[in-house]
Protein backbone atom coordinates (compact mmCIF):
# COMPACT_ATOMS: atom_id res chain seq x y z
CA UNK A 1 0.00 0.00 0.00
CA UNK A 2 3.62 2.19 0.35
CA UNK A 3 2.72 2.88 -3.91
CA UNK A 4 -0.77 4.27 -2.94
CA UNK A 5 0.48 6.45 -0.24
CA UNK A 6 3.22 7.97 -3.38
CA UNK A 7 0.15 8.19 -5.11
CA UNK A 8 -1.84 10.28 -2.26
CA UNK A 9 1.23 12.88 -1.86
CA UNK A 10 1.57 13.82 -5.30
CA UNK A 11 -2.04 14.51 -6.12
CA UNK A 12 -2.93 16.10 -2.83
CA UNK A 13 -0.59 18.88 -3.72
CA UNK A 14 -1.57 19.55 -7.09
CA UNK A 15 -5.69 19.35 -5.59
CA UNK A 16 -4.13 21.82 -2.85
CA UNK A 17 -2.55 23.86 -5.54
CA UNK A 18 -5.95 23.67 -8.19
CA UNK A 19 -8.11 27.04 -7.77
CA UNK A 20 -10.59 25.42 -9.61
CA UNK A 21 -11.55 22.77 -6.71
CA UNK A 22 -11.10 25.62 -3.85
CA UNK A 23 -12.60 28.52 -5.49
CA UNK A 24 -16.36 26.60 -5.80
CA UNK A 25 -15.60 24.83 -2.04
CA UNK A 26 -15.21 28.36 -0.61
CA UNK A 27 -18.76 29.90 -2.48
CA UNK A 28 -20.24 26.89 -0.84
CA UNK A 29 -18.81 26.99 2.11
CA UNK A 30 -19.76 30.84 2.29
CA UNK A 31 -22.89 30.56 1.11
CA UNK A 32 -24.25 27.54 3.12
CA UNK A 33 -22.02 27.51 6.39
CA UNK A 34 -22.14 31.17 7.01
CA UNK A 35 -24.10 33.41 5.01
CA UNK A 36 -27.39 31.43 5.16
CA UNK A 37 -27.53 30.69 8.62
CA UNK A 38 -26.51 33.78 9.90
CA UNK A 39 -29.89 35.19 7.75
CA UNK A 40 -32.07 32.68 9.21
CA UNK A 41 -31.28 32.95 12.68
CA UNK A 42 -30.59 36.91 12.77
CA UNK A 43 -33.47 37.23 10.45
CA UNK A 44 -35.92 35.02 12.00
CA UNK A 45 -37.82 38.34 14.52
CA UNK A 46 -38.48 39.93 11.23
CA UNK A 47 -40.32 36.91 9.70
CA UNK A 48 -42.45 36.19 12.60
CA UNK A 49 -43.97 39.70 12.39
CA UNK A 50 -45.43 38.18 9.06
CA UNK A 51 -49.39 36.91 9.81
CA UNK A 52 -48.60 33.32 7.57
CA UNK A 53 -45.51 32.78 9.26
CA UNK A 54 -47.23 32.61 12.47
CA UNK A 55 -49.94 30.47 10.90
CA UNK A 56 -47.56 28.05 9.15
CA UNK A 57 -46.18 27.31 12.77
CA UNK A 58 -49.24 26.80 14.51
CA UNK A 59 -50.04 24.74 11.47
CA UNK A 60 -47.08 22.89 11.97
CA UNK A 61 -46.42 22.55 15.18
CA UNK A 62 -49.77 23.60 17.34
CA UNK A 63 -49.49 26.30 19.91
CA UNK A 64 -46.25 26.87 20.78
CA UNK A 65 -44.44 29.01 23.35
CA UNK A 66 -41.84 30.45 21.90
CA UNK A 67 -42.66 30.39 18.50
CA UNK A 68 -38.72 32.23 17.45
CA UNK A 69 -37.44 28.64 18.86
CA UNK A 70 -39.70 26.29 16.85
CA UNK A 71 -38.81 28.68 13.92
CA UNK A 72 -35.24 28.49 14.43
CA UNK A 73 -35.64 24.61 14.76
CA UNK A 74 -37.35 24.27 12.02
CA UNK A 75 -34.52 26.15 9.59
CA UNK A 76 -31.72 24.01 11.14
CA UNK A 77 -33.56 21.20 10.09
CA UNK A 78 -33.57 22.84 6.68
CA UNK A 79 -30.22 23.93 7.02
CA UNK A 80 -29.19 19.84 7.71
CA UNK A 81 -29.97 18.83 4.40
CA UNK A 82 -27.12 21.43 2.71
CA UNK A 83 -24.42 19.67 4.69
CA UNK A 84 -24.37 16.95 2.50
CA UNK A 85 -23.57 19.22 -0.50
CA UNK A 86 -19.49 19.35 0.23
CA UNK A 87 -19.21 15.90 0.54
CA UNK A 88 -21.00 14.97 -2.73
CA UNK A 89 -19.76 18.01 -4.58
CA UNK A 90 -15.59 17.02 -3.41
CA UNK A 91 -14.99 14.03 -5.07
CA UNK A 92 -17.03 14.57 -7.83
CA UNK A 93 -14.89 17.84 -8.33
CA UNK A 94 -11.42 15.82 -7.90
CA UNK A 95 -12.22 11.97 -9.01
CA UNK A 96 -12.98 12.49 -12.54
CA UNK A 97 -9.65 14.63 -13.37
CA UNK A 98 -7.75 12.94 -11.27
CA UNK A 99 -8.04 10.22 -13.71
CA UNK A 100 -8.97 11.55 -16.94
CA UNK A 101 -6.26 14.47 -16.44
CA UNK A 102 -3.49 11.66 -16.72
CA UNK A 103 -5.07 9.98 -20.36
CA UNK A 104 -4.94 13.18 -21.34
CA UNK A 105 -1.76 14.02 -20.60
CA UNK A 106 -0.51 11.02 -21.74
CA UNK A 107 0.99 10.41 -17.91
CA UNK A 108 -1.16 7.12 -17.40
CA UNK A 109 0.36 4.60 -19.66
CA UNK A 110 3.90 4.87 -18.38
CA UNK A 111 2.53 5.20 -14.74
CA UNK A 112 0.63 1.89 -15.68
CA UNK A 113 4.12 0.00 -16.84
CA UNK A 114 5.41 0.24 -13.21
CA UNK A 115 5.15 -2.47 -11.05
CA UNK A 116 1.89 -0.81 -9.62
CA UNK A 117 -1.03 -3.14 -8.69
CA UNK A 118 -3.92 -1.65 -10.05
CA UNK A 119 -5.62 -2.15 -6.59
CA UNK A 120 -3.17 0.53 -5.58
CA UNK A 121 -3.49 2.88 -8.17
CA UNK A 122 -7.44 2.90 -6.88
CA UNK A 123 -6.83 3.23 -3.79
CA UNK A 124 -4.11 6.44 -4.31
CA UNK A 125 -6.76 8.10 -6.33
CA UNK A 126 -9.65 7.14 -4.27
CA UNK A 127 -7.48 8.67 -1.00
CA UNK A 128 -7.10 12.24 -3.44
CA UNK A 129 -10.96 12.53 -3.68
CA UNK A 130 -11.56 10.49 -0.08
CA UNK A 131 -9.79 12.55 1.95
CA UNK A 132 -9.97 16.03 0.97
CA UNK A 133 -13.88 15.29 1.00
CA UNK A 134 -13.92 13.68 4.84
CA UNK A 135 -11.32 16.79 5.78
CA UNK A 136 -13.87 19.72 3.99
CA UNK A 137 -17.10 18.53 5.28
CA UNK A 138 -15.63 18.17 9.07
CA UNK A 139 -14.33 22.01 8.52
CA UNK A 140 -17.52 22.85 6.59
CA UNK A 141 -19.34 21.14 10.22
CA UNK A 142 -17.34 22.98 12.35
CA UNK A 143 -17.91 26.56 10.87
CA UNK A 144 -21.52 25.61 10.76
CA UNK A 145 -21.70 24.59 14.28
CA UNK A 146 -19.40 27.56 15.31
CA UNK A 147 -21.69 30.46 13.37
CA UNK A 148 -25.18 28.92 13.96
CA UNK A 149 -24.02 28.61 17.84
CA UNK A 150 -22.96 32.33 18.30
CA UNK A 151 -26.04 33.59 16.31
CA UNK A 152 -28.62 31.71 18.06
CA UNK A 153 -26.88 32.59 21.97
CA UNK A 154 -26.61 36.48 20.71
CA UNK A 155 -30.44 35.63 19.74
CA UNK A 156 -31.94 33.46 21.74
CA UNK A 157 -29.34 32.60 24.67
CA UNK A 158 -28.32 29.70 23.93
CA UNK A 159 -25.95 27.33 21.50
CA UNK A 160 -28.41 24.48 19.40
CA UNK A 161 -25.62 22.75 17.98
CA UNK A 162 -24.87 19.99 17.90
CA UNK A 163 -27.77 18.05 17.30
CA UNK A 164 -27.87 13.89 16.97
CA UNK A 165 -29.46 14.90 13.49
CA UNK A 166 -26.35 17.14 12.69
CA UNK A 167 -23.90 14.52 14.33
CA UNK A 168 -25.03 11.70 11.97
CA UNK A 169 -24.83 13.59 9.54
CA UNK A 170 -21.46 14.60 9.31
CA UNK A 171 -19.68 11.81 10.49
CA UNK A 172 -22.00 8.90 9.37
CA UNK A 173 -23.81 10.07 6.41
CA UNK A 174 -21.24 12.13 4.72
CA UNK A 175 -18.64 10.01 5.05
CA UNK A 176 -20.77 7.18 3.29
CA UNK A 177 -22.08 9.34 0.51
CA UNK A 178 -18.07 10.20 0.27
CA UNK A 179 -16.90 6.93 -0.46
CA UNK A 180 -20.27 6.15 -2.87
CA UNK A 181 -18.93 9.34 -5.19
CA UNK A 182 -15.67 8.73 -5.20
CA UNK A 183 -16.16 5.85 -6.55
CA UNK A 184 -19.00 6.42 -8.89
CA UNK A 185 -16.22 9.31 -10.23
CA UNK A 186 -13.24 6.79 -10.87
CA UNK A 187 -16.38 4.79 -12.47
CA UNK A 188 -17.27 7.53 -14.94
CA UNK A 189 -13.71 8.53 -15.70
CA UNK A 190 -12.58 5.34 -15.93
CA UNK A 191 -15.18 4.61 -18.80
CA UNK A 192 -15.00 7.85 -20.54
CA UNK A 193 -13.87 8.76 -23.66
CA UNK A 194 -12.87 12.31 -23.07
CA UNK A 195 -12.69 15.00 -20.35
CA UNK A 196 -16.10 16.85 -20.97
CA UNK A 197 -18.27 13.75 -20.86
CA UNK A 198 -16.25 12.89 -17.72
CA UNK A 199 -16.81 16.02 -16.45
CA UNK A 200 -20.53 15.82 -17.65
CA UNK A 201 -21.44 12.35 -15.98
CA UNK A 202 -19.64 14.12 -13.05
CA UNK A 203 -22.05 16.71 -12.68
CA UNK A 204 -24.75 14.27 -12.84
CA UNK A 205 -23.53 12.12 -10.57
CA UNK A 206 -24.48 14.60 -7.76
CA UNK A 207 -28.14 15.29 -8.80
CA UNK A 208 -30.03 13.09 -6.68
CA UNK A 209 -28.33 15.15 -3.39
CA UNK A 210 -29.66 18.13 -5.62
CA UNK A 211 -33.08 16.59 -5.59
CA UNK A 212 -33.40 15.39 -1.44
CA UNK A 213 -32.65 18.79 -0.83
CA UNK A 214 -35.47 20.11 -3.22
CA UNK A 215 -38.14 17.70 -1.97
CA UNK A 216 -37.24 18.66 1.38
CA UNK A 217 -37.64 22.32 1.06
CA UNK A 218 -40.67 21.80 -0.95
CA UNK A 219 -41.98 19.91 2.49
CA UNK A 220 -42.49 16.26 1.17
CA UNK A 221 -40.64 15.00 4.26
CA UNK A 222 -38.32 16.43 6.90
CA UNK A 223 -35.00 14.65 8.26
CA UNK A 224 -35.13 13.25 11.80
CA UNK A 225 -32.99 10.82 13.06
CA UNK A 226 -35.29 7.55 11.89
CA UNK A 227 -34.97 9.20 8.53
CA UNK A 228 -31.13 9.61 8.21
CA UNK A 229 -30.08 6.44 10.23
CA UNK A 230 -32.25 4.32 7.45
CA UNK A 231 -30.30 6.66 4.79
CA UNK A 232 -27.20 5.57 6.23
CA UNK A 233 -27.94 1.69 6.10
CA UNK A 234 -29.14 2.06 2.61
CA UNK A 235 -25.92 3.68 1.53
CA UNK A 236 -24.00 1.18 3.36
CA UNK A 237 -25.28 -1.35 1.40
CA UNK A 238 -24.74 0.62 -1.73
CA UNK A 239 -20.85 0.72 -0.66
CA UNK A 240 -19.67 -2.66 -1.74
CA UNK A 241 -21.95 -2.56 -4.66
CA UNK A 242 -19.49 0.41 -5.78
CA UNK A 243 -16.36 -0.44 -4.72
CA UNK A 244 -16.60 -3.66 -6.57
CA UNK A 245 -17.72 -1.86 -9.71
CA UNK A 246 -14.83 0.17 -9.28
CA UNK A 247 -12.59 -2.61 -8.96
CA UNK A 248 -14.16 -4.52 -11.61
CA UNK A 249 -13.97 -1.28 -14.02
CA UNK A 250 -10.81 0.12 -13.54
CA UNK A 251 -8.64 -2.23 -15.09
CA UNK A 252 -5.50 -1.09 -17.03
CA UNK A 253 -6.91 -2.33 -19.74
CA UNK A 254 -10.20 -0.69 -19.92
CA UNK A 255 -8.82 2.85 -18.82
CA UNK A 256 -6.22 2.22 -21.38
CA UNK A 257 -7.93 1.35 -24.80
CA UNK A 258 -11.32 3.32 -23.91
CA UNK A 259 -9.33 6.53 -24.34
CA UNK A 260 -9.05 9.00 -27.60
CA UNK A 261 -5.06 9.57 -27.27
CA UNK A 262 -4.07 12.74 -28.60
CA UNK A 263 -1.60 12.85 -31.25
CA UNK B 1 14.38 -13.41 -23.09
CA UNK B 2 11.45 -12.51 -25.28
CA UNK B 3 9.16 -15.37 -26.64
CA UNK B 4 6.12 -14.56 -28.20
CA UNK B 5 3.72 -17.54 -29.41
CA UNK B 6 0.55 -17.53 -31.44
CA UNK B 7 -0.44 -14.12 -29.65
CA UNK B 8 -4.01 -12.69 -31.07
CA UNK B 9 -5.38 -9.87 -30.02
CA UNK B 10 -9.13 -8.70 -30.61
CA UNK B 11 -10.41 -5.20 -30.06
CA UNK B 12 -14.48 -6.54 -30.62
CA UNK B 13 -14.55 -7.19 -34.22
CA UNK B 14 -10.83 -5.49 -34.82
CA UNK B 15 -8.14 -7.83 -35.01
CA UNK B 16 -5.25 -5.83 -34.13
CA UNK B 17 -2.84 -8.81 -34.47
CA UNK B 18 -3.02 -12.15 -35.41
CA UNK B 19 -0.80 -15.48 -34.37
CA UNK B 20 2.15 -13.39 -34.10
CA UNK B 21 5.44 -15.22 -33.03
CA UNK B 22 8.93 -14.42 -32.44
CA UNK B 23 11.66 -15.42 -30.02
CA UNK B 24 13.99 -12.39 -29.13
CA UNK B 25 17.61 -13.02 -27.18
CA UNK B 26 19.18 -11.39 -24.63
CA UNK B 27 20.96 -7.84 -25.44
CA UNK B 28 19.55 -8.25 -28.87
CA UNK B 29 17.94 -5.13 -30.30
CA UNK B 30 14.81 -6.50 -32.33
CA UNK B 31 13.60 -3.89 -35.01
CA UNK B 32 9.45 -3.85 -34.82
CA UNK B 33 8.40 -2.28 -38.65
CA UNK B 34 5.13 -1.98 -39.93
CA UNK B 35 2.52 0.90 -41.29
CA UNK B 36 0.25 2.85 -38.86
CA UNK B 37 -2.27 0.44 -37.85
CA UNK B 38 -0.17 -2.70 -38.32
CA UNK B 39 0.04 -3.41 -34.41
CA UNK B 40 2.99 -2.16 -33.24
CA UNK B 41 1.68 -0.38 -30.49
CA UNK B 42 -0.88 -3.00 -29.21
CA UNK B 43 2.09 -5.76 -29.04
CA UNK B 44 4.03 -3.53 -27.35
CA UNK B 45 1.36 -2.85 -24.65
CA UNK B 46 0.63 -6.79 -24.51
CA UNK B 47 4.51 -7.32 -23.64
CA UNK B 48 4.84 -4.70 -21.23
CA UNK B 49 1.26 -6.35 -19.60
CA UNK B 50 -0.44 -3.19 -20.17
CA UNK B 51 -3.41 -5.17 -21.97
CA UNK B 52 -4.25 -9.43 -22.21
CA UNK B 53 -3.84 -11.48 -25.42
CA UNK B 54 -6.77 -12.44 -26.47
CA UNK B 55 -5.07 -15.40 -27.18
CA UNK B 56 -1.53 -16.90 -27.54
CA UNK B 57 1.06 -16.70 -24.48
CA UNK B 58 4.28 -14.56 -23.87
CA UNK B 59 6.90 -15.41 -22.02
CA UNK B 60 9.40 -12.98 -20.90
CA UNK B 61 12.57 -14.08 -18.79
CA UNK B 62 11.25 -17.12 -18.56
CA UNK B 63 8.47 -16.17 -16.64
CA UNK B 64 4.96 -15.85 -18.48
CA UNK B 65 3.69 -12.70 -18.48
CA UNK B 66 -0.13 -13.41 -17.50
CA UNK B 67 0.66 -14.72 -13.74
CA UNK B 68 3.39 -12.56 -13.04
CA UNK B 69 2.85 -9.11 -14.57
CA UNK B 70 4.26 -6.94 -11.54
CA UNK B 71 7.73 -8.90 -12.05
CA UNK B 72 7.73 -8.39 -15.62
CA UNK B 73 7.06 -4.52 -15.38
CA UNK B 74 9.64 -4.62 -13.05
CA UNK B 75 12.13 -5.68 -15.47
CA UNK B 76 11.09 -3.66 -18.68
CA UNK B 77 11.33 0.34 -19.16
CA UNK B 78 8.64 1.31 -22.10
CA UNK B 79 8.66 4.69 -23.35
CA UNK B 80 5.73 4.73 -24.87
CA UNK B 81 4.62 6.76 -28.70
CA UNK B 82 3.46 9.92 -27.18
CA UNK B 83 5.32 10.16 -23.87
CA UNK B 84 3.28 12.81 -21.47
CA UNK B 85 5.05 14.07 -18.62
CA UNK B 86 3.50 15.81 -15.34
CA UNK B 87 4.29 19.41 -17.07
CA UNK B 88 3.41 20.73 -13.28
CA UNK B 89 6.14 19.40 -11.60
CA UNK B 90 10.04 19.90 -12.19
CA UNK B 91 11.32 17.07 -14.15
CA UNK B 92 13.37 15.86 -11.48
CA UNK B 93 10.34 15.44 -9.76
CA UNK B 94 8.98 13.46 -12.38
CA UNK B 95 11.83 10.96 -12.53
CA UNK B 96 11.54 10.68 -8.34
CA UNK B 97 7.78 9.97 -9.07
CA UNK B 98 8.23 7.41 -11.26
CA UNK B 99 11.28 5.60 -9.78
CA UNK B 100 9.39 5.14 -6.36
CA UNK B 101 7.56 2.86 -7.87
CA UNK B 102 10.18 0.27 -8.54
CA UNK B 103 12.03 -1.52 -5.62
CA UNK B 104 15.85 0.42 -5.48
CA UNK B 105 17.20 2.03 -2.66
CA UNK B 106 17.06 5.52 -2.48
CA UNK B 107 20.87 7.02 -3.42
CA UNK B 108 20.62 4.34 -6.02
CA UNK B 109 17.71 6.15 -7.41
CA UNK B 110 19.21 9.81 -7.23
CA UNK B 111 22.11 8.62 -8.47
CA UNK B 112 20.05 7.49 -11.35
CA UNK B 113 18.11 10.09 -12.03
CA UNK B 114 21.91 12.23 -11.86
CA UNK B 115 22.91 9.79 -14.94
CA UNK B 116 20.66 9.74 -16.98
CA UNK B 117 19.37 13.36 -16.98
CA UNK B 118 23.15 14.29 -17.46
CA UNK B 119 23.43 11.64 -20.29
CA UNK B 120 20.90 13.45 -22.38
CA UNK B 121 21.61 17.02 -21.07
CA UNK B 122 18.91 17.88 -19.46
CA UNK B 123 20.55 18.02 -15.56
CA UNK B 124 20.99 21.67 -15.69
CA UNK B 125 17.41 22.13 -16.35
CA UNK B 126 16.62 19.57 -13.58
CA UNK B 127 14.40 22.05 -11.16
CA UNK B 128 12.34 23.75 -14.44
CA UNK B 129 8.52 22.41 -14.87
CA UNK B 130 8.55 19.36 -17.29
CA UNK B 131 5.82 21.75 -19.22
CA UNK B 132 8.37 24.27 -20.22
CA UNK B 133 10.53 21.61 -21.59
CA UNK B 134 10.51 21.24 -25.58
CA UNK B 135 8.96 18.55 -27.48
CA UNK B 136 12.98 16.93 -28.04
CA UNK B 137 13.71 17.55 -24.03
CA UNK B 138 10.25 16.25 -23.14
CA UNK B 139 11.23 12.75 -25.02
CA UNK B 140 14.54 12.55 -23.49
CA UNK B 141 13.03 13.13 -20.31
CA UNK B 142 10.70 10.32 -21.24
CA UNK B 143 13.39 7.98 -22.28
CA UNK B 144 15.34 8.84 -18.91
CA UNK B 145 11.91 7.79 -17.09
CA UNK B 146 12.19 4.40 -19.18
CA UNK B 147 15.68 3.98 -18.13
CA UNK B 148 15.42 4.77 -14.31
CA UNK B 149 15.18 1.27 -12.71
CA UNK B 150 17.89 0.15 -14.82
CA UNK B 151 15.39 -2.30 -16.92
CA UNK B 152 16.77 -5.71 -18.46
CA UNK B 153 14.15 -5.31 -21.00
CA UNK B 154 13.56 -1.74 -23.04
CA UNK B 155 10.22 -1.04 -25.16
CA UNK B 156 10.68 1.56 -27.35
CA UNK B 157 8.15 3.32 -29.31
CA UNK B 158 9.40 5.70 -31.78
CA UNK B 159 12.53 6.47 -29.26
CA UNK B 160 14.10 9.40 -31.62
CA UNK B 161 10.85 11.13 -32.57
CA UNK B 162 10.60 14.97 -32.03
CA UNK B 163 14.39 14.74 -31.74
CA UNK B 164 16.88 17.06 -33.38
CA UNK B 165 19.65 15.60 -35.62
CA UNK B 166 22.15 15.65 -32.94
CA UNK B 167 20.07 14.19 -29.99
CA UNK B 168 18.32 11.59 -32.16
CA UNK B 169 22.18 10.58 -32.98
CA UNK B 170 23.20 10.61 -29.37
CA UNK B 171 20.11 8.20 -28.42
CA UNK B 172 20.90 5.76 -31.14
CA UNK B 173 24.44 5.62 -29.60
CA UNK B 174 22.69 5.23 -26.28
CA UNK B 175 20.55 2.31 -27.30
CA UNK B 176 23.46 0.57 -29.76
CA UNK B 177 25.70 1.03 -26.45
CA UNK B 178 22.78 -1.16 -24.47
CA UNK B 179 24.22 -3.93 -26.21
CA UNK B 180 27.31 -4.62 -23.60
CA UNK B 181 25.23 -4.12 -20.92
CA UNK B 182 23.52 -7.05 -21.82
CA UNK B 183 19.63 -5.04 -22.25
CA UNK B 184 17.79 -5.76 -24.46
CA UNK B 185 15.65 -3.53 -26.91
CA UNK B 186 12.18 -4.11 -28.58
CA UNK B 187 12.64 -1.08 -31.07
CA UNK B 188 9.29 -0.04 -32.55
CA UNK B 189 10.35 2.84 -35.38
CA UNK B 190 9.35 4.09 -38.41
CA UNK B 191 12.58 5.23 -39.36
CA UNK B 192 13.95 2.52 -41.22
CA UNK B 193 17.53 3.93 -41.24
CA UNK B 194 17.24 3.95 -37.89
CA UNK B 195 16.38 -0.35 -37.60
CA UNK B 196 19.29 -0.98 -40.32
CA UNK B 197 21.81 0.78 -38.55
CA UNK B 198 20.40 -0.32 -34.29
CA UNK B 199 18.61 -3.82 -35.15
CA UNK B 200 20.39 -7.12 -35.46
CA UNK B 201 17.07 -8.99 -37.01
CA UNK B 202 14.28 -6.78 -37.80
CA UNK B 203 10.79 -8.19 -38.00
CA UNK B 204 8.40 -6.69 -40.47
CA UNK B 205 4.50 -6.60 -39.54
CA UNK B 206 0.79 -5.65 -40.99
CA UNK B 207 -1.60 -8.16 -38.54
CA UNK B 208 0.20 -10.60 -39.06
CA UNK B 209 4.45 -11.62 -38.96
CA UNK B 210 5.71 -10.94 -42.70
CA UNK B 211 9.33 -11.87 -42.19
CA UNK B 212 11.64 -11.85 -39.85
CA UNK B 213 15.33 -11.74 -40.56
CA UNK B 214 18.66 -10.24 -40.42
CA UNK B 215 19.05 -7.24 -42.35
CA UNK B 216 21.90 -9.35 -44.58
CA UNK B 217 19.41 -12.16 -44.63
CA UNK B 218 16.75 -9.98 -45.98
CA UNK B 219 19.49 -8.51 -48.49
CA UNK B 220 20.29 -11.97 -49.89
CA UNK B 221 17.05 -12.50 -51.21
CA UNK B 222 16.92 -13.02 -54.90
CA UNK B 223 14.19 -10.44 -55.01
CA UNK B 224 16.07 -7.97 -53.18
CA UNK B 225 19.28 -7.85 -55.08
CA UNK B 226 19.57 -5.10 -57.44
CA UNK B 227 22.13 -4.51 -60.24
CA UNK B 228 23.56 -0.58 -60.82
CA UNK B 229 24.29 0.62 -64.19
CA UNK B 230 25.40 3.82 -64.93
CA UNK B 231 25.40 5.04 -69.10
CA UNK B 232 27.01 7.64 -70.41
CA UNK B 233 23.79 8.79 -71.88
CA UNK B 234 20.59 8.57 -71.04
CA UNK B 235 19.26 5.06 -69.47
CA UNK B 236 15.27 5.47 -70.29
CA UNK B 237 16.70 4.34 -73.62
CA UNK B 238 18.30 0.78 -72.80
CA UNK B 239 14.89 -0.37 -70.97
CA UNK B 240 13.30 -2.33 -73.37
CA UNK B 241 16.59 -3.94 -74.19
CA UNK B 242 16.97 -4.75 -71.40
CA UNK B 243 13.46 -6.32 -70.64
CA UNK B 244 13.90 -8.64 -73.69
CA UNK B 245 16.39 -10.55 -71.06
CA UNK B 246 12.63 -11.71 -69.80
CA UNK B 247 14.14 -12.16 -66.11
CA UNK B 248 14.17 -8.20 -64.74
CA UNK B 249 11.63 -7.73 -62.43
CA UNK B 250 11.54 -4.27 -62.52
CA UNK B 251 13.54 -1.31 -63.77
CA UNK B 252 13.86 1.75 -62.41
CA UNK B 253 15.78 4.59 -64.17
CA UNK B 254 16.68 8.22 -63.14
CA UNK B 255 18.85 10.34 -65.72
CA UNK B 256 21.56 7.92 -67.19
CA UNK B 257 21.47 6.06 -63.67
CA UNK B 258 19.57 2.51 -63.91
CA UNK B 259 18.56 0.14 -60.78
CA UNK B 260 17.41 -3.32 -61.97
CA UNK B 261 15.76 -5.72 -59.88
CA UNK B 262 16.60 -9.28 -61.15
CA UNK B 263 16.32 -12.70 -60.82
CA UNK B 264 19.09 -14.39 -60.32
CA UNK B 265 21.76 -11.71 -60.77
CA UNK B 266 24.57 -14.21 -60.76
CA UNK B 267 23.38 -15.81 -64.65
CA UNK B 268 21.24 -12.53 -65.54
CA UNK B 269 24.19 -9.37 -65.00
CA UNK B 270 26.47 -11.22 -67.75
CA UNK B 271 23.15 -11.55 -70.31
CA UNK B 272 22.33 -7.83 -69.65
CA UNK B 273 26.57 -6.57 -70.17
CA UNK B 274 26.54 -8.69 -73.22
CA UNK B 275 23.39 -7.30 -74.82
CA UNK B 276 24.17 -3.34 -73.78
CA UNK B 277 27.21 -3.74 -75.32
CA UNK B 278 26.58 -5.25 -78.49
CA UNK B 279 23.89 -2.89 -78.69
CA UNK B 280 26.22 -0.18 -78.71
CA UNK B 281 25.17 1.22 -74.83
CA UNK B 282 28.46 3.19 -73.65
CA UNK B 283 28.52 1.69 -69.93
CA UNK B 284 30.47 3.36 -67.07
CA UNK B 285 29.62 1.77 -64.10
CA UNK B 286 27.70 -1.65 -63.49
CA UNK B 287 27.97 -3.13 -60.31
CA UNK B 288 25.45 -5.79 -57.99
CA UNK B 289 24.44 -3.61 -55.05
CA UNK B 290 22.75 -4.53 -51.94
CA UNK B 291 18.94 -2.98 -51.46
CA UNK B 292 18.42 -0.55 -48.33
CA UNK B 293 15.82 -1.83 -45.60
CA UNK B 294 13.24 0.95 -46.84
CA UNK B 295 13.50 -1.05 -50.25
CA UNK B 296 12.99 -4.25 -48.68
CA UNK B 297 10.00 -2.80 -46.17
CA UNK B 298 8.12 -1.08 -49.20
CA UNK B 299 8.21 -4.22 -51.48
CA UNK B 300 6.81 -6.54 -48.60
CA UNK B 301 4.34 -4.11 -47.84
CA UNK B 302 3.71 -4.12 -51.07
CA UNK B 303 3.35 -7.37 -51.86
CA UNK B 304 1.09 -8.24 -48.49
CA UNK B 305 -1.41 -5.26 -50.04
CA UNK B 306 -1.69 -7.23 -53.39
CA UNK B 307 -2.22 -10.46 -50.88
Amino acid sequence: MKKAGIIFKKEIKEVIRNKNIWLPILIVTAIFSIAMPLILILGSSSILKDEDTINFINKMFGQVGDPLKVLIGFALKQLLIFLLILPAMVPSLIAPSSVIMEKENNTLEPLLATPIKTSELLLGKSLTALVPALVISTINFIILTIVVDIAAFIKLGYAPLPTAEWVIVAFLLSPILSFILTMASIIVSSRSTDIRSAQGIGAVIIFPIYLIIGLQLAGFFLLNVTYLLIACLLLLLVCPLVLRLAVKIFNRENILTRWKMKA
Amino acid sequence: MITVENLTKKFGDITAVENIFFDINESEIFGFLGPNGAGKTTTIRMLSTLISPTSGKITIDNRDTHSNSEYIRSITGLLTESPGMYEKISAYDNLEYYSSFYNIPGTRRKNNIEKYLKMFDLWDRKEDLAGTYSKGMKQKLALSRALIHEPKILLLDEPTAGLDPESAHMVRTFIDSLKKEKTTVFLCTHNLEEASNLSDRVCIIKGKIIRIATLSELQNDDKNKRTEIIFADDAERYVKLMEEIGQIKNIHTEKNRATVVIEKPETSNPLIIKKLIYSGAEILYFNEIKATLEEIYLDLIKDEKIK
